[in-house]
């Protein structure tokens, strides 16, 4: 039959013969999104986006993860920039199963540190530390915020991280522009009422 | 938005006598421990491959299902319309993107996923396979398909599985504003001119049987194994998902003064549940296995927008530079 939507029609978007192939890895690369959703709460993971690089990734990521909910700031980072620790469960903390000796050489720099406190959860920001590498820094995550025996942990090298600086948090000050998207603005109840008054009319 | 019509048929998969018993049994106790399971922990094959098959079609259905909808924005009625269909379409699509990454995080690679769907090898939701006709139709879709979607996705976010339940955890949230927006387009329509009820009216009586087949067949001839549900990768049956959204929407569409186009529906109050007329699974069939009215249009328009956006990708991508899958 014809198209019901005019432009398929103009634009003779029929059927299809044969087949259309991607190639392998025909898609991006992969970041990992973390956001604030209010001041005082502390950096989270949401997802991941696939970007041409991480000026393209911080892009999408505000499309994908703060179109709506609210948010002060957003980093994102190479996916491979992140080093996991093991996953536990029950009481068991993920440090512990980390069981390979640190690095012995290199450099200093600082990490951020992500616990995942419950498996399902969101990774959060726990704080940071200064290591010589991502086993290291995974001890020296270890000794500073073990207490919270978290079920998984991220170690990500600071300088890998691609952020807002702080004078463009108003990059989502529009949101309360947009109330056609918030559930809210939708009061059906009225309508309901008036089809029902003119029934009884 | 997605259906609870996917399709859980046998897989040539490791026979589960074949897997560790010792492994097995630490994944089971794990589930029933009511723990999630990450992507890094061992798990069965079949586990494994049914997630990857139901997500994926999650995500098919997020993209295919914005097609109807997307086709009315431009007709929408007045500019308020506009935005907050377009916004719910933008939704949609974004939900495909997170369901895409949490089936990667499984180990199928994104764009075999999606040369499975424009290829047709993979299902996606079978309603929107179903024309748009008018406006109404398109009201149909954001309130009660969606509804379906929700009654669906809910259950699913109890799901086993820590990336999908993730992802689905952010969907559920942003579908509340669908739902709500649905419901006004359809009570504006309601309490409208004597031709607006008439186009709703045409619009329940066009998508109530294929509303009835959007959950999957009856439990009585579905083949879902039972190890599906012990795993937690199936949280409801068909039937109870489908009585679920009856209980929920029936006395809303009612109350608008539409009716059902069904003369068999009654809630039997002895049995405490609803009796409908049997839905036509053979057409159900024949439709998801892609002699639906619109199924070639869907993926010839999916088709035309992979082939005309080559160029972006060439000119962008850096290849596997830096691609590695998912974390979580």
């Amino acid at each position: 039959m014809e198209s019901l939507d005019p432009r398929v029609n103009r634009m003779k978007i029929g059927g299809f013969d044969g087949e259309l192939h991607k190639e392998a890895m025909d898609q991006l690369g992969t970041y990992e999104v973390f956001l604030i959703p209010k001041d005082g709460k502390p950096l989270e993971s949401v997802g991941p986006v696939h970007a041409s690089d991480a000026e393209m990734a911080f892009v999408f990521a505000k499309e994908a993860f703060s179109r709506r909910f609210e948010c002060v700031a957003m980093a994102v980072c190479p996916t491979a920039s992140i080093f996991p620790s093991p996953v536990s469960e029950a009481d068991i903390s993920a440090y512990d199963l980390v069981t390979i000796p640190a690095e012995t050489e290199g450099e200093n720099r600082q990490y951020e540190v992500f616990h995942m406190n419950k498996r399902g959860k969101f990774h959060k920001h726990v704080g940071s530390v200064e290591a010589i590498g991502d086993i290291d820094a995974l001890y020296k995550g270890k000794d500073e915020y073990g207490v919270d025996k978290p079920k998984n942990v991220w170690v990500v090298p600071t300088g890998d991280f691609h952020f807002n600086a702080e004078e463009d948090s108003d990059l989502w000050a529009t949101l309360p522009e947009k109330k056609y998207r918030d559930a809210i603005f939708y009061k059906a109840g009225e309508k309901i009422q008036r089809y029902k008054e003119s029934v009884n009319s | 938005m997605y259906g609870g019509g996917n399709v859980f048929e046998p897989m040539k998969v490791k026979e589960l006598i074949d897997e560790d018993p010792v492994l097995l049994k630490e994944f089971e106790a794990r589930i029933d421990r009511g723990e999630k399971i990450e992507p890094t922990d061992w798990m069965p094959e079949l586990y494994r491959k049914q997630l990857i098959r139901m997500i994926e079609q999650h995500a098919h259905s997020e993209i295919i299902g914005a097609l109807p909808e997307g086709t009315w924005i431009t007709r929408a009625p007045g500019f308020k319309r506009k935005m907050a269909l377009m916004a719910k379409v933008q939704d949609e699509v974004g939900h495909a993107q997170l369901l895409y990454s949490a089936a990667e995080t499984l180990g199928k690679p994104r764009e075999k996923m999606i040369d499975d769907l424009i290829n047709g090898k993979s299902k996606y939701s079978n309603i929107f396979n179903y024309p748009a006709f008018t406006w109404a139709d398109s009201c149909f879709i954001s309130w009660l398909v969606d509804a379906g979607a929700i009654v669906n996705q809910l259950a699913n976010a109890k799901g086993s599985y820590g990336p999908y339940v993730r992802a689905l955890d952010r969907i559920c949230k942003e579908e509340s504003f669908h739902l709500k927006y649905g419901h006004d387009c359809v009570a504006t329509l309601a309490a409208g001119s004597k031709q607006q009820r008439e186009w709703m009216q045409d619009a329940i009586n066009r998508w109530w049987a294929p509303m009835m087949m959007f959950f999957g067949p009856s439990d009585k001839i579905s083949v879902h194994s039972e190890v599906l549900i012990k795993w937690k990768v199936k949280m409801a049956s068909n039937d109870a998902m489908r009585e679920q959204y009856l209980d929920m929407y029936v006395p809303k569409i009612l109350e608008l003064g539409f009716t059902i186009p069904d003369p068999n529906l009654r809630r039997n109050e002895e049995e405490g549940k609803w009796e409908i007329t049997e839905p036509d699974w053979d057409e159900f069939k024949r439709v998801i296995n892609g002699d639906g009215p619109c199924n070639k249009e869907r993926l010839a328009v999916r088709r035309v927008a992979e082939e005309r956006g080559r160029w972006v990708r060439e000119a962008i991508n850096r290849k596997s530079e830096n691609y590695i899958v998912p974390l979580a």
